[in-house]
């Protein structure tokens, strides 16, 4: 029994603490990858044979 | 802008390397020129640093008039269709404009760069004007009115269509150009969409008197010869953080020639009636102007080659902290009046 709830409070533990960061991580595969850095937009531009979208935006 | 890879957009989306830029620090603003005063703009382009197209651009009425997900859609397949046509060599390369970094503007360094701060985009554009104020390169009509507007020719672009015109009137109807007509290509540079039109008839000497612009109809190109109407690159400069405009704190509008010789005023000059007097100027005491004054002559001048207004002529022939001489008419009694003008405080 009290390995059990032992069990049950580790699970509740994961769940609390990785279950959000799961969710972001599914969720953002499923999101366009945008890139902050323009010298790897043009590697990987290169390697895949893509063309590059480029926003310029202010930052605030 | 965070799109699902399942969205109509994102599947477009993912078939390009999408990246961010928020910082323009060692950013090579001679390669992505453009209007600095537009804070959101991009560019497709390829790994060899081919830029395809732009897409952005503004008008002095808001930021996003020309901003649609219809016109990105049109413009996504189009930066396709290019890259597949370079991929294949047949599209011919350009050659890549001289590199210039914002370290390399020094008052941009002094500034803002030595100080360890943001450059932000539109400081690249007022420092810059402001490097050519002191060094005597400043060309006010090309520098500071920036982006002319393309509906001072008459054209109204239906903007989820990218550059397929909805109405023309004016010098654009004059010409040619129809309703339904797509707007290919301005004095033969192929434009696939208002960031692009609008980047090269930025291009456009402003002492040229007519411009090509060649339309798609039906499948047909068809060149137009469009003459341009006066002071075509004028455009309103309210929006923009320019330090090189001089602040006059008024607006007026041009004296038709009627109400020129009605007061007895030269009919070539730039009388103008004060329509507008801004708080900043009564509190200040930078002038004593009042809507409905008539403004003849500036420091002794009345009329301009160019300057159909005081307050144009003002901008156009004086350096921003210039004090000048107005001469007035208020309630038919001629009177001289001084106005102080500013350079924007943000630049102290």
């Amino acid at each position: 029994m009290r390995i059990w709830k032992l069990q049950l409070g580790l699970l509740l533990f994961l769940t609390l603490v990785f279950g959000p960061i799961a969710g972001r991580l599914l969720a953002q595969d499923d999101e366009i990858n945008w890139l902050g850095d323009y010298r790897e937009a043009v590697r990987q531009a290169k390697a895949t044979h893509k063309p590059i979208f480029l926003e310029f935006r202010c930052e605030a | 802008m965070l799109s699902s890879k399942d969205s109509p957009l994102g599947k477009q989306l993912s078939q390009y390397v999408c990246a961010r830029i928020v910082r323009m620090d060692n950013v090579d603003v001679g390669l992505f020129d453009r209007d600095w005063n537009n804070t959101l703009y991009y560019f497709m382009l390829n790994a060899d640093e081919q830029i395809y197209m732009r897409y952005g651009g503004r008008d002095a009425a808001s930021a996003d008039t020309y901003l649609n997900l219809g016109s990105l859609e049109v413009a996504l397949n189009q930066g396709l269709e290019l890259h597949r046509q370079y991929l294949k060599g047949e599209l011919k390369k350009s050659e890549r404009p001289k590199p210039l970094y914002p370290r390399d503007i020094p008052l941009l360094v002094e500034r803002t760069l030595g100080r360890n701060q943001c450059v932000e985009c539109h400081l690249i554009g007022d420092f810059q004007n402001l490097q050519r104020e002191q060094e005597g390169t400043l060309d006010k009509l090309t520098h500071m009115f920036r982006s002319p507007d393309i509906k001072t020719l008459g054209i109204q672009l239906d903007v989820p269509k990218g550059l397929v015109v909805k109405e023309a009137h004016g010098a654009v109807q004059a010409a040619g150009m129809k309703p339904g007509d797509r707007i290919a290509a301005l004095n033969g540079t192929p434009v696939w969409t208002f960031g692009d039109l609008q980047y090269y008839y930025d291009k456009v000497n402003r002492k040229a008197d007519r411009i090509e612009i060649t339309v798609d109809r039906a499948g047909t190109r068809v060149p137009l010869t469009v003459t341009l109407p006066l002071r075509w690159w004028l455009t309103d400069l309210r929006y923009r953080q320019s330090s090189v405009e001089p602040r006059t704190y008024f607006e007026d509008r041009a004296l038709t020639e009627a109400e020129k010789r009605s007061h007895g005023l030269k009919a070539d000059g730039f009388a103008s009636e004060v329509k507008f007097v801004a708080d900043f100027a009564k509190t200040m005491k930078s002038n004593e102007l009042q809507t409905g004054d008539i403004i003849f002559g500036v420091d002794g001048v009345e009329s301009d080659g160019i300057a159909n207004t005081a307050e144009l002529f003002i901008k156009l022939r004086k350096t921003p902290g210039d004090s000048v001489m107005l001469d007035i008419l208020r309630n038919g009694q001629r009177m001289k009046s001084q106005l102080l003008t500013y350079r924007m405080s943000f630049r102290k």
